[in-house]
């Protein structure tokens, strides 16, 4: 028997000579790359969702002008946390405050001679229901310029475009999927019109059906293996340079979100490669037990 | 190797055969013939008579027009697709074009219906390189089949036909690229496998050749499959 490339199994067939072998690899590699930056896409949605359930749950925003005295900052800080539902309330200094915007500013600006305005950043217990109404009028009475924010309708604007977006990289990793079954089954068709007169001796031979299935799946296994194993360690690069660029950006991005180091992203990849050779060897061996039932 | 070995009942029967392919005109009209356990025969008639053709259906590598196929006590038409893969375990077949794989060394391509069969490794190790000494061929192991000489080849066929001990050996014209030493010498080896309880059907084009021998003739011609019985016992 030749030799067969490192790793590559051993079959009666010479299905390592087609060019399928070739291309397929790529291919799959390409729709491993696209389904597991969507997969750390989704892991990261989901996080963030998370979070913002936490936080439409557990906090509010109290803004006042910046100007606003201490007594008067005095006081709200008590009228705050003599509020039922309320663990703590806490006024932000320049600093926190300053922090905040620098995103959207930058460190150059002198955020200190803006007139920002002072916040109050409030927990409260998830578990309690607040009278939000109660305390808007109660505010008011103390200080008529504040404004207290529940971050619901901002919220609940990213959580909803948040969702959809996870419900299109959904709909996109099935198409890959789709695309990934289709790709098997043209290559298998392929490879068994090509191999024809060897198939038949090995039926002529008292092979029977899946011992050639199996030569098929053997080989779409280490094809998508390969494939799925490039894509993989792509996906991985791509990650950890974006990882990277944000968080050199310090910017609220999500990918910088989670750390490099968080095992689900890799086990993910992990599992997105081991699925891609799954499928492929299954979709292998359906696609050519199928069309061998009909020859004779 | 082997399986069950010949059953007493007949190995071959085809009652009334016609063949056609597609809307062509017969290639076979009401072929009629018993092969017996242990027999060896030979089935002449010049090129394009039908020998091929003849000796697909009976190793299921096509299906008749009509008329019945049994092998092995089997009707074939009935068969399901398990009992068809057991009952072509049965034959070994040495085809006229030999269909060796490339791809795979003359170790492998003779090894081929035994790991189809599922056999050890180790038996493999033991009967293969055996088998291939006794045909002259114990140098040639590691080589590929297009290196090999147009006898090589025709041995290694012979070899991957006969490593199973089949119950059934058919051979397609193999003499047909070889000397007459040569020729002599493979009937020999196809007469030993025979004397070991295997029924033989040699396909030959060359009625002299078959003459030689104190077996068995099918004579086949213009479709039609009869008898020889030209002086020797039959």
């Amino acid at each position: 028997m030749s030799a067969p490339r490192l790793g590559a199994p051993r079959l009666d067939l010479p299905l390592g000579r087609d060019a399928s072998g070739r291309f397929l690899p790529w291919i799959i590699a390409l729709m491993v790359y696209l389904a597991g930056l969507g997969g750390i896409a989704l892991l990261l949605l989901g996080g963030m969702l998370g979070e913002w359930d936490r936080a439409l749950a557990g906090s509010l925003t109290v803004q006042v002008p910046a100007d606003t005295s201490a007594a008067r900052l005095e006081v709200i800080t008590a009228l705050l946390r003599q509020t039922p539902g309320v663990v703590e309330a806490r006024l932000l200094d320049g600093a926190a405050t300053a922090k905040l915007v620098e995103p959207w500013l930058g460190p150059s600006v002198a955020v200190e001679r803006l007139p920002l305005p002072r916040l109050f950043d409030v927990r409260i217990d998830p578990s309690a229901a607040v009278d939000l109404a109660g305390l808007r009028r109660k505010l008011a009475s103390v200080a008529p310029e504040a404004q207290l924010d529940d971050h619901r309708l901002a919220l609940l604007r990213l959580r909803g475009f948040a969702v959809e977006l996870q419900r299109l990289i959904v709909a996109g990793m099935g198409v890959v999927a789709g695309l990934l079954v289709l790709t098997v089954v043209f290559t298998a068709r392929t490879g068994l019109a090509v191999h024809q007169p060897v198939i038949e001796l090995l039926h002529l031979l008292g092979a029977p059906d899946r011992y050639i299935a199996r030569q098929f799946q053997r080989h779409a296994l280490w094809l998508g293996l390969r494939g799925g194993l490039i894509g993989a360690a792509a996906a991985a690069v791509t990650v950890i340079v974006l990882g990277r660029a944000g968080s050199g950006l310090d910017l609220p991005l999500p990918v910088a979100a989670g750390g490099a180091f968080d095992w689900r992203r890799w086990g993910l990849l992990v599992l997105a490669a081991a699925a891609a050779g799954l499928v492929a060897m299954v979709t292998a061996r359906l696609t050519i037990l199928r069309r061998l039932a009909r020859m004779l | 190797m082997g399986g069950s070995g010949p059953e007493a009942g007949v190995v071959v029967r085809l009652e009334n055969i016609g063949k056609r392919y597609g809307s062509g005109a017969e290639v076979l009209h009401d072929v009629t013939l018993t092969l017996d356990p242990g027999g060896f025969y030979f089935l002449t008639g010049v090129s394009g008579a039908g020998k091929t053709t003849l000796l697909k259906l009976i190793y299921l590598g096509e299906r008749p027009s009509r008329g019945i196929v049994t092998l092995f006590d089997t009707d074939t038409a009935t068969a399901d697709r398990a009992t068809q893969t057991a009952l072509r375990r049965r034959i070994g077949i040495v085809f006229q074009d030999f269909r060796l794989i490339e791809h795979l060394s003359v170790r492998d391509n003779v090894a081929l219906p035994l790991r189809i069969a599922g056999a050890p490794e180790r038996e493999i190790r033991e009967n293969v390189p055996e088998l291939l000494g006794w045909l002259g061929l114990g140098d040639k192991a590691d080589l590929r089949p297009n290196t090999l000489s147009g006898g090589e080849q025709q041995r290694v066929a012979i070899a991957r036909a006969i490593v199973r001990r089949p119950d059934l050996l058919l051979a397609d014209e193999p003499t047909g690229n070889v000397d007459d030493e040569i020729a002599m010498l493979l009937v020999r080896v196809f007469e030993r496998i025979n004397r070991l309880g295997t029924t033989v059907m040699i396909a030959t084009h060359d009625v002299a050749f078959a003459r030689q021998f104190e077996h068995e003739r099918f004579h086949l011609e213009q479709g039609v499959v009869t008898p020889v019985t030209d002086g020797y016992p039959q």
